[in-house]
Formats: structure tokens, C-alpha cells, sequence
């Protein structure tokens, strides 16, 4: 009897008949029915730039990247999993800033499969030394579990003075660097590609200050992963 | 943030909760959050954790279990000041007028004594016997003599209708309501009416803990909720039980010698409990999948109906209300009717128009199961050996009949494929109050 990470109810998962014969594992929630309905995967079609929904009136890429394009910043294509609605805000809640590490294991297997095929580097964006001591976690690690990815970013110290969630649009656009390469590390992103991941794109800067640091660093294509937009 | 030791009495919390003037404060004392000598607990919950779901990758252990009331790690300290009993002397704080009948008082005077005892006791009443008028004179006792009260319930409603019935009747006394929805700030008082879930908050704070409806969810079961519960009361405190139907945990305890036991098996017009008749039924969960309903249900429905018995129809699931409903739809029966389930909308309008008169009957789940009463109804039970229906759900849906003394009697028709542990218990149950009743 398994019960649902999110709501505790017990987990009902009708084995349909092609399942059983087909030999192959079946395939195992760790959320209800319920509780997975309330996220919302990214179908097409989706903004090139950052990997939004479009809806009708909407250019690809969206009006958001193309406001990017003259900041000095990196070009950049993001894919996004799941769109940012309620269901993902609480899960956000839950897991980041109550510090429920389990309930990672509500999108691993997510992660898992969109990086399967993936042959670039896999560099999640790191959290501030502060963060890590309180929390105790990288969420974007956390995600990561099972998954073969480098730890070549660390937050600048002093950075982080306030958190990313408690600060406005504009204050997030005007953020300098916040990162720098770990130097062990700079070897293996030298003619590398690069796909980083985070967890949640809401204006773009984290990401697009990870890229150029990487392509500072000679890695040849860089791409963006994050589980919501 | 907490700046008052007084908010800390007999209370628990992580340390980083206390404010400045209470970091070096001499009556603040401490504790580790979580054990890790023998497997991982935590020490605020009591839920022994699983390593893997537990571990933090900084080698740390956090508690996922009580998260809902903030994250408690190996990094943190629970800090707690003993209980004091610091509260002002009052003579006579109970300002209820009440009169208490012949049996009642009887068994306010046990409380009385489990009180002074320090005893665990359960005081099983029947439903609508009067069991917080018969609690007033032993709090009255407890607060007389300056101890600490707690009276938890593991549904916040309950809470909500005790805590202004209380407050009433010990107009001098200080009480504070706390649950998880409420806005009102804590305040070290006398009596405490809260969730069981709150009781997490407390460490070896009350002398009297007295717990309602101690059979329902989520308490029922909850290994989390218990330790609370054990936590909150001092070492040498009393304990109260009360509910109509006691769980096997109970029971137990009752065969163990751990608790003691008091019976108010009557209810307050005299007569007896209706007893369940359980009508076996082939193939039932398949017809009514099918909406379908077997010929002997249909026919009892209809007979009900004519006869102008105003009845509630319960069925274990809300997808079986669709089934049923369009069942007898089908039947083209001259009957009015509805069905109504927790998050139905229109929940209340359909409840009271029952109440009303102005429906023959209602199909419900087990959201009607306690704390209604429709006079003189009877009650039909389809698919009575689900899982959904505990033993206590069955009794509390029986003990709808009859609560009227203008028709103290009413039919209980229980329809099943297989007679289940659980309808047996229920009807051991119902017959053991009857011959407690019937020897009065």
C-alpha cells in the first residue's frame, strides 16, 4: 500500500491488461490520481526563448524573450515540464521553503526521463551557502536524484543577501552575476554543450547569467531545463 | 517569535521560535529535535522515520511527518519550559445552572474521581446523553485546585462548538480555542479547548486532558496524534476519554486494566437503541454498478414510501450515489429525493430541505453518519460490508433511529453480500448497551 507524497491518500493504480502483458515494469506514482492532476505539463506549441504555453495572439518567441535580446545577456532556449500554476506554487512551497526533501520524488522520475538522451553536460544552478546550511538541500539537486549531472557553479558569496522569490521583476533583471565557475571544473566545459538545469524560470536572469558564464568558460552550445515555467 | 517564558509553559517549540529575550533565559530548557541513538524519531511527533526519506544530503535527519508545523532537523533544539501551574485562585469558577439527571450525575461525580485519582478513564455515553454537561463539575474540581485543562477533539468543528459552550459556563476562568484555521493568538490559560494536532505543541503541560470523540479520524489510528496526546499530559496527569463507540485500541486497554471504564448505555428518553437487521443480498456491488438496485431493496423503498416513513439511504462511495439515484429514477416511484456528499455544493440546502420535510428521503455517504438528527426516521444501509463502513461508522448510522421520544423505535436495515467483522461488531456493540440499559 503506497500513500500519495502529497495529499497521504492511498494510492489506487488501475494495471490496465496491455501493462501486464507487456512485460515491461509497470510504471509506479508516487502522487495520486488526484494531487497529478493538478499540475499541468507543457505541450506545444511553446515559446522557443523560455518554453511557455503560447496562447492565441502570442508570438514565438514571446514578447518576454524578445525583450532579452539587447540586454548584453546570452541568447537562450529553455524547455520547460510543467506550466507554473497553483498546483506547482504549493508544491514550490512545500518542497523549497518548507524543506520537505522527500517530496522530491514527486518529479525524479520526470527529470529522469527528459534528461535520458540528453548527451550535453547536465549543470544544475546552485544554491547560496546560507540557503544550503537553513535548508539543508540544492532543490535543483534534489530533482536530480539518480541523475549524472557536475557541480561546476557556486553563488558568489555575499549574493543571496535577499532571496530570488522575495524580490520584484525589476531587481531581478538588474542582478549582476551571481555565479562563478567552481576551478576544478573549468576543464570540463571547455567545447562542451551544456544543457543547465533549475526549477522554476520566472524572468529568465538566473539561467541566462549561468549561460554566459559557461560560454565564457568555451562551452559551445548552451541550453536551459526546468521543471516549471 | 515568542518573547514571553509564560508562552512556553508546558509548550514545546524549535528553538530559533524564542525570541532575543529568551535565548539565555534560565526557565527555558532543552532538548535534541530528532533521536538518532536507536534508529531515527523525532522527539516532538514520536513517528520513527525511515533513514532514506529522513536523510538530508548534509548528513542531517529532518522529520517529514510533522512538517505541517514547521521543519524540525538534527540541527535544531526543541525548547520547553516545565508547567508552573501559574493561575490566579478561584473560588467557584463554574457559573452553570444546570441540573444534571439522576444518572448524569452519577457520572460527573466519576469524573470527579478520575480527576482527583489521576486515573485514564472512558466515559461511553450514547449520543446526545449530555456528556459536556457532565464534564462541568470535574473541570469546576480541576480548576479549583489550580490545575491545568485540556480538552482536545479530533475534528475542529467539534472544537469549535465546545469552546463557547465552555467559555460560558467558567465565565472567570481564562480558556483559549486553538486550531490549526484560527487567528486567535496563543495565550497561556487555564483551559485549553484544541485539535489533537495542536496537543504537538504541549510537553508535560496538563494535569487533565480530556479527549472527544476519540474513535474518529484522524485521531483513530494515528500512532502520531497518540504520542501527542501521551506528551501533553504530565507525567502524573488524568486522562478522559469520551465517545459513543469505542475502537478495539479501546477496548483493549479496558482488558489490559489500562483504562477504566464508565457506561451511560440510555438514552435521555429512556428507550433502547434500535438494533440493526442485516439482509443479505447477492450480487449487490455488481447491480448497483450497473444501476441497478435488486428487487427486495426496491421493494422495501417502495413499501417505506407508501407508508410515508421518511428514511436516509446511505452508500458507501460518492460514485455510488449516481448509480442508486438513477436506479430509482428508473422505477418512476411518487417520491421526492436527493443525494449529497462532503464537497456537494449545495450540501446545506439539500440537508435542510430534508430537515424540512420537504423530501421522502436523502442518499448519503457517511457525512450524515454524526452530529444530525432528523426525527423519526429509519435508516438503510446498501453495501454495509464496505471497507468505508467501520464499526463505528455503523453504530453512529444506526444511532440515527429513534433519537425522538415522539418514535423512540425505527428500522435499521443493513443490505450486504457478506455479514463483515465490522457489522458484527456493530451489532455486539448495539445489544451490549441494550443489555446494560435494560439492567438499569
Amino acid at each position: 500500500m503506497k500513500h500519495c507524497l502529497l495529499c497521504g491518500e492511498i494510492i489506487r493504480d488501475n494495471i490496465s491488461f496491455g501493462e501486464l502483458i507487456s512485460l515491461r515494469p509497470i510504471s509506479s506514482h508516487t502522487v495520486c490520481h488526484a494531487c497529478r492532476s493538478g499540475f499541468n505539463r507543457l505541450s506545444m506549441p511553446t515559446c522557443d526563448g523560455c518554453g511557455r504555453k503560447l496562447v492565441s495572439q502570442m508570438t514565438n518567441p514571446c514578447q518576454d524573450c524578445i525583450r532579452w535580446r539587447d540586454s548584453g545577456l546570452p541568447n537562450l532556449t529553455n524547455q520547460a515540464l510543467f506550466e507554473y500554476n497553483a498546483a506547482m506554487k504549493d508544491f514550490m512551497k512545500r518542497y523549497k521553503f518548507n524543506g520537505d526533501y522527500r517530496l522530491r520524488y514527486v518529479f525524479v522520475s520526470e527529470l529522469r526521463l527528459a534528461l535520458a538522451h540528453t548527451k550535453r553536460l547536465i549543470v544544475p544552478i546552485p544554491v547560496s551557502q546560507g540557503t544550503l546550511a537553513t535548508r539543508g538541500f540544492n532543490q535543483v539537486t534534489g530533482l536530480l536524484d539518480r541523475t549524472h549531472y557536475h557541480e561546476v557553479l557556486k553563488v558568489t558569496q555575499d549574493q543571496k543577501l535577499i532571496r530570488q522569490s522575495e524580490k520584484n521583476r525589476r531587481q531581478r533583471l538588474d542582478l549582476i552575476q551571481p555565479f562563478e565557475l567552481l576551478k576544478l571544473q573549468k576543464n570540463l566545459i571547455k567545447d562542451t554543450p551544456v544543457l543547465i538545469v533549475d526549477d522554476v524560470y520566472t524572468t529568465g536572469t538566473t539561467i541566462r547569467h549561468a549561460a554566459a558564464l559557461l560560454y565564457q568558460a568555451g562551452a559551445t552550445d548552451v541550453k536551459g531545463l526546468t521543471l516549471a515555467r | 517569535m515568542i518573547n514571553d517564558i509564560s508562552e512556553l509553559f508546558g509548550r514545546q517549540m524549535p528553538m530559533s521560535m524564542l525570541g532575543e529575550t529568551l535565548n539565555h533565559h534560565p526557565g527555558v530548557k532543552t532538548r535534541a529535535a530528532i533521536q538518532t541513538d536507536h534508529g531515527i524519531a523525532c522527539c516532538r511527533c514520536g513517528s520513527r522515520l525511515k533513514r532514506r526519506l529522513a536523510a538530508l544530503p548534509n548528513n542531517q535527519y529532518y522529520c517529514y511527518v510533522c512538517i505541517q508545523m514547521g521543519r524540525i532537523d538534527t540541527l535544531q533544539q526543541l525548547a520547553f519550559a516545565p508547567e508552573p501551574n501559574e493561575f490566579p485562585r478561584i473560588s467557584q469558577p463554574l457559573t452553570w445552572q444546570g441540573k444534571l439527571t439522576k444518572l448524569q450525575a452519577e457520572c460527573a461525580q466519576t469524573v470527579i474521581d478520575v480527576f482527583k485519582n489521576r486515573r485514564r478513564h472512558l466515559l461511553w455515553a450514547v449520543t446526545g446523553a449530555g456528556k459536556t454537561e457532565m464534564l462541568f463539575k470535574g473541570i469546576n474540581w480541576a480548576v479549583e485546585n489550580g490545575l491545568r485543562v485540556g480538552i482536545a477533539s479530533p475534528r475542529v468543528d467539534v472544537c469549535i462548538e465546545l469552546f463557547p459552550r465552555i467559555q460560558v459556563a467558567f465565565e472567570k476562568v481564562s480558556c483559549v480555542l486553538l486550531h490549526g484555521k484560527s487567528e486567535q493568538p496563543y495565550v497561556y490559560s487555564q483551559i485549553t479547548v484544541c485539535t489533537t494536532h495542536q496537543l504537538l505543541r504541549f510537553y508535560h503541560a496538563f494535569d487533565v486532558l480530556i479527549i472527544d470523540e476519540v474513535d474518529v479520524f484522524p485521531y483513530s489510528g494515528n500512532a502520531m496524534l497518540h504520542f501527542a496526546v501521551a506528551n501533553a499530559i504530565k507525567p502524573t496527569g488524568a486522562t478522559l476519554y469520551l465517545t459513543a463507540t469505542p475502537d478495539q485500541n479501546l477496548f483493549r486497554a479496558i482488558k489490559q486494566n489500562k483504562l477504566t471504564v464508565s457506561y451511560l448505555p440510555i438514552r435521555y428518553h429512556g428507550h433502547l437503541l434500535p438494533e440493526i437487521a442485516v439482509i443479505r443480498t447477492k450480487r449487490l456491488a455488481t447491480l448497483i454498478n450497473d444501476g441497478q438496485l435488486p428487487k427486495n431493496i426496491l421493494n422495501k423503498i417502495q413499501a417505506l414510501i407508501d407508508a410515508k416513513q421518511r428514511f436516509l439511504l446511505f452508500v458507501p462511495h460518492i460514485k455510488d450515489l449516481k448509480h442508486v439515484f438513477d436506479a430509482l429514477k428508473a422505477t418512476k416511484m411518487a417520491a421526492k429525493f436527493e443525494t449529497v456528499y462532503s464537497a456537494d455544493p449545495q450540501r446545506i440546502e439539500k440537508v435542510a430541505l430534508m430537515r424540512n420535510h420537504q423530501l421522502d428521503f436523502l442518499i448519503t455517504t457517511t457525512i450524515l453518519e454524526r452530529g444530525v438528527t432528523f426525527p423519526g426516521i429509519d435508516v438503510i444501509v446498501l453495501k454495509a460490508d464496505d471497507d468505508i463502513f467501520s464499526a463505528a461508522a455503523l453504530v453512529q448510522i444506526a444511532g440515527r433511529v429513534g433519537r425522538n421520544s415522539d418514535r423512540p423505535t425505527g428500522e435499521v436495515l443493513f443490505y450486504c453480500e457478506s455479514k463483515t467483522a465490522n457489522i458484527k461488531s456493530c451489532d455486539r456493540q448495539i445489544k451490549l448497551m441494550n443489555q446494560k440499559a435494560a439492567a438499569l
